[in-house]
């Protein structure tokens, strides 16, 4: 384990010469630096694929009524482009800067769950082979990147190009949420000593939100495409409005993901201006807490705001004004994040280095991307520019100019550390400036486009006056933002063989990553260095002027990482079912034709296996109090037992559906037995999941390998089991209790 | 009838109400004399709104008219009046008879936050289940019950993060979840009710018209039933979670604060405590 040390800083000596070498080394690599380095590669490979796509569009929209891609191929063309640049190129280039850098400045050896890190990101290329295979399969989603229903239903997307799209954001999906469980525990439990939460570096406190975020939001995705899923494949109608369906779920559900995405992908951008700007205006962060507590509530807010994307779609007015009100707010944290930012260059000594530069662009460019933000939550603005390039201006001044821009600001101030070599700045600052002038001609006359009435997703347009000279003049700017690109891969290329050998803190920073060599070793420090505020380093450069301590007081938390591990997988299930209880209360609230749950359920029968599956909770609790006592025998008959009880439920919940199944009542009858056997296959899937878990536990326990305590494994799965029957009690009042009183 | 008379005339003076904001001053002022400071302002602004709460036109709406009015006395009653009361309190030490005392049952209670988040979220949840909704209009006695057993269990919720015993505080982190978890669950509720096709309070329906003042809502205000249900859904998805969002950056902002150089609230009790001590030397 690491040391703290009283001394002053001694870095790992030994570089990364130790390291395994070879291609199969990178594919078999646990080691938090590789993975983060994997993520940053396959990331980068596929922006080049998003940013072509993105040329390709807008050479179609140069000029009016143009041929060059046919209608069908631009829907193609667009659909990828967005699902490419959010789920295969922001998501995975933040968590790969993060998987990287997270535990070298907490201090750490690695991430919590190395494995589980290697299976995050190996998610991430098959996810992205899955999408692009529809090319093969006959054509690639064609429905935006939000696959609006009933525009994705089969009636309408009649190619596998959907399901592919579907697979993939499920694979991805996982794949998020097993990476924001890692970063959670990683950064709760493997903190340096010292490094108390509130002296986290800001990166990092933003990092640990975006998780919380990403484990909160996906699971409404992922309960929404599984709907669309099972409507395509087993003719349902979740979402086919001809069948009683809601095409405006969808939308709900979408957004419920769709908001705090927009968020999730800003975030950790912020973190990375957080550490770029002080560190080059050579002071701490203006307002620390305030930045902090800014993102926890842009967090908070995000999920109660998405309804303001579905102003068009005729809610009323009562939800207008709320969502409208609501969304508004959003604006003060963030405010405050940009005040706090100019507030540190104010008076700083600056440093114009290529990574502050595109700092300050972020600043400026977010900012007119959040202006232009907030006049969407004003709702008849919203109805008159919404879905026209108005729209497409501001969602690239936020993701582009804003996220994008951060990612490159972090690549040229963190480059050195993962390379051991500086990326020229002569070339850093060419590109900065093509990718200025590219990204601010490509970006700017879209507003303009959209107030003149321009849609979105159209793949012409007729020769209306001004319109083709602003489309030529966007297509130059994306050329050129493209050429930026070009530059970019050129610096780091050249940088990699030929660049000034960085030393292990080129930049003079504070945080504990630029303590050790750089590269950093494997096992990332010999000796951690003390921790007694938020820029160890300077404390050590300066003993006689060290930062106010802050943050030394209140009780450290003692924190366990499989369970922090287990507890924010559960927090993630639970949103998942909340998704799918709500469809069912949805659907199950209006009259309908067809079976209903007082003709088909048994609601006593169905009582008494529950009774088994509560039971089974007492019994696992007593299992674990026998371990504690060593008491083995006992401790294995409890767990035998617990099995025997889950076993007893599944084969009642079997005997329930086989019994539905004979009166002729499938899956596609009607949306009460739609959302019934959603809602109970997706909790029997859990049982039978859970059921696995214990049967492994039983057999360690058979062979011994308890014994020895380990009550951490048996807690977490508890908590697991725990979990699937309090679901299971609430899914039970929902559909049976009903018919019991 | 018009708006304006209607605003002017829908007032219930009810002597009770005005008696409990008056004894409620008075007992501040005789505990902690009187000079302005932020704890009476507290209490004032708490007593204020639960006059307004339960005496003013809100009320009036509430008795059966409008689900909405009916909201947004719940969610005073529930999430504003009680946080406001429990901030007037001074901070303390757990009395003898709570910690060994007959009072030992209630400390039992008020050391766990589970019991209490649940009667804070139960006491959303419960009385919109349609048959307690509608008995709260009809019955006088059930209503009551409601309007005491939401202050109550207002009480109980906000107690483990700013009640007067800072010693059975949450801690910041803990609280924060505390209340991010009370907030989805008023959510999902506010959504249900939101998208709810059918009438959870189906008294609200089809008001009896005891002022005449049916048309002015319906056709004045633009209030229809199904409207109002809408509105009444979004106030406990929306603003409710605003309130507990406020309580959670109230939290942020005392951990952070405790890291400061400033007075902090996590020590007063042991601060109060030397008081005591040099007090009784």
């Amino acid at each position: 384990m690491n040391e703290t040390i009283k001394a002053p800083v001694l870095a790992a000596t030994s570089s990364a010469e130790n390291a395994p070498r070879g291609l199969f080394s990178w594919i078999a690599t646990v080691d938090h630096k590789r993975i983060g380095i994997l993520y940053l590669l396959t990331a980068l490979f596929f922006f080049l694929v998003g940013g072509i796509e993105a040329l390709l569009i807008r050479l179609q929209l140069a000029r009016p009524e143009n041929t060059f891609l046919s209608p069908e191929v631009y829907n193609q063309v667009f659909t990828m482009h967005g699902t490419t640049m959010v789920f295969l190129v922001v998501i995975p280039t933040l968590i790969g800067l993060a998987n990287y850098l997270i535990p070298l400045m907490i201090g750490a050896r690695d991430m919590a769950f190395p494995r589980l890190n290697a299976l995050s990101y190996w998610l991430l290329p098959c996810g992205g082979l899955l999408l692009h295979f529809s090319l093969l399969a006959g054509g690639a989603p064609a429905a935006g990147w939000f696959s609006y229903a009933p525009l994705s239903e089969t009636p309408y997307a009649s190619t596998q190009g959907m399901d592919y799209w579907i697979l993939a954001l499920l694979i991805l999906g996982v794949g998020s949420v097993a990476a924001s469980i890692n970063l959670i525990a990683t950064i709760l439990t493997l903190r340096a000593p010292g490094l108390t939460i509130r002296r986290l570096p800001l990166f990092i406190w933003m990092i640990l939100v975006n998780s919380f975020m990403i484990i909160l939001a996906l699971p409404a995705l992922n309960a929404a495409i599984v709907m669309l899923f099972i409507d395509r494949h087993l003719g349902t109608n979740f979402f086919q409005a001809a069948h009683g369906g809601s095409t405006l779920l969808w939308q709900h559900f979408f957004w419920a993901f769709g908001h705090p995405e927009v968020y999730i992908m800003a975030i950790p951008a912020f973190g990375i201006i957080s550490e770029v700007i002080p560190v080059f205006s050579r002071r701490p962060i203006f307002g620390y807490e305030f930045v902090a507590a800014s993102t926890v509530a842009i967090g908070l807010l995000s999920f109660g705001v998405w309804a303001h994307h579905m102003f068009a779609v005729g809610m009323g007015h009562p939800m207008d004004l709320f969502f409208a009100a609501a969304s508004m707010m959003i604006a003060v944290p963030t405010g405050i994040k940009v005040f706090a930012w100019s507030a540190t260059l104010w008076g700083g000594s600056i440093r114009l280095t290529t990574a502050l530069l595109f700092a300050v662009a972020f600043l400026i460019q977010f900012t007119i991307g959040g202006l232009s933000g907030i006049t969407f939550a004003v709702v008849p603005i919203d109805w008159q520019v919404t879905d026209t390039y108005y729209l497409v201006a501001h969602f690239h001044y936020v993701l582009f100019g804003g996220s994008f821009f951060a990612v490159f600001a972090g690549l040229y101030y963190w480059f050195p550390k993962m390379s051991g070599r500086m990326l020229s700045e002569r070339l850093g600052k060419l590109n900065f400036w093509l990718a200025v002038i590219g990204f601010n001609t490509a970006f700017f006359v879209q507003h303009f486009l959209g107030l003149m009435g321009m849609r979105r997703r159209v793949y012409t347009y007729p020769d209306l006056p001004g319109w083709g000279a602003l489309n030529l003049i966007s297509t130059i700017g994306a050329f050129l933002l493209g050429i930026s690109v070009l530059v970019l891969l050129w610096n780091v290329a050249v940088s990699l063989r030929r660049g000034k050998p960085a030393g292990d803190n080129p930049w003079n920073a504070w945080t504990l990553e630029w303590a050790t060599t750089s590269p950093p070793p494997v096992q990332n420090f010999n000796q951690v260095p003390p921790v007694h505020g938020r820029r160890p380093l300077w404390d050590l450069a300066h003993p006689e002027n060290p930062d106010r301590s802050a943050g030394n007081r209140g009780a450290e938390m003692n924190l366990e990482k499989n369970r922090v591990g287990m507890v924010s997988f559960l927090i993630s299930e639970s949103f998942f079912f909340v998704m799918l209880i709500l469809a069912y209360l949805f659907y199950n609230s209006r009259a309908m034709n067809g079976p209903t749950p007082a003709s088909m359920l048994d609601p006593q029968r169905t009582g008494i296996f529950t009774l088994c599956l509560l039971a089974s909770s007492v019994t696992f609790w007593l299992a674990d109090k026998m371990l504690k006592a060593r008491k083995h025998s006992a401790f294995r008959w409890l767990l035998a037992l617990t099995i025997l009880l889950g076993i007893i439920f599944v084969v009642g919940q079997g005997r329930e559906y086989l019994r539905i199944f004979h009166s002729g009542v499938m899956v596609n009858s009607n949306l009460f037995a739609t959302t019934f056997f959603t809602l109970t296959g997706f909790h029997g899937l859990h049982v039978c999941v859970g059921v696995i878990a214990l049967l492994i536990l039983l057999g360690l326990a058979f062979a011994g390998d308890l014994n020895e305590g380990r009550r951490e494994a048996i807690r977490s799965i508890g908590y697991y089991w725990h979990f699937v029957d309090a679901v299971w009690l609430v899914v039970f009042s929902v559909i049976y209790l009903k018919l019991l009183l | 009838m018009t708006t304006e008379q209607f605003f002017t005339s829908a007032w219930d003076w009810n002597p009770w109400v005005i008696a409990i904001c008056v004894i409620a001053i008075l007992i501040h002022v005789a505990r902690n004399g009187f000079h302005f400071s932020r704890k009476i302002g507290w209490l004032l602004a708490g007593t204020i709104i639960f006059f307004l709460t339960l005496a003013s036109p809100i009320d009036t709406l509430a008795n059966g008219y409008l689900f909405s009015a009916h909201m947004l006395q719940h969610l005073l009653l529930l999430l504003i009046i009680p946080p406001l009361i429990l901030l007037s309190l001074p901070p303390a030490t757990i009395p003898t008879s709570f910690q060994n005392g007959r009072w030992q049952w209630l400390n039992w209670i008020l050391r766990r936050p589970l019991i209490l988040w649940f009667l804070g979220v139960g006491g959303m949840w419960i009385w919109h289940a349609p048959a307690l909704c509608n008995a709260a209009v009809t019955n006088v006695w059930i209503h009551r019950l409601q309007y005491v057993s939401l202050l109550l269990m207002g009480f109980a919720f906000w107690w483990p993060i700013i009640g007067p015993w800072t010693k059975q505080r949450l801690s910041s982190l803990a609280g924060m979840i505390y209340l991010f978890s009370a907030c989805v669950g008023c959510t999902i509720l506010g959504i249900i009710l939101t998208f709810s096709p059918v009438e959870v309070c189906s008294i609200y329906l089809r008001p009896a018209d005891r002022l005449g003042i049916l048309s002015l809502i319906q056709n004045q205000w633009g209030l229809t039933p199904a409207k109002d249900q809408q509105l009444g859904g979004l106030l406990m998805w929306v603003p409710a979670c605003l309130i507990y969002f406020c309580g959670i950056l109230g939290l942020f902002a005392r951990w952070h604060g405790a890291a400061g150089d400033e007075t902090l609230i996590s020590e007063s009790p042991s601060k109060n405590a030397l008081m005591e001590k040099s007090h009784g030397r």
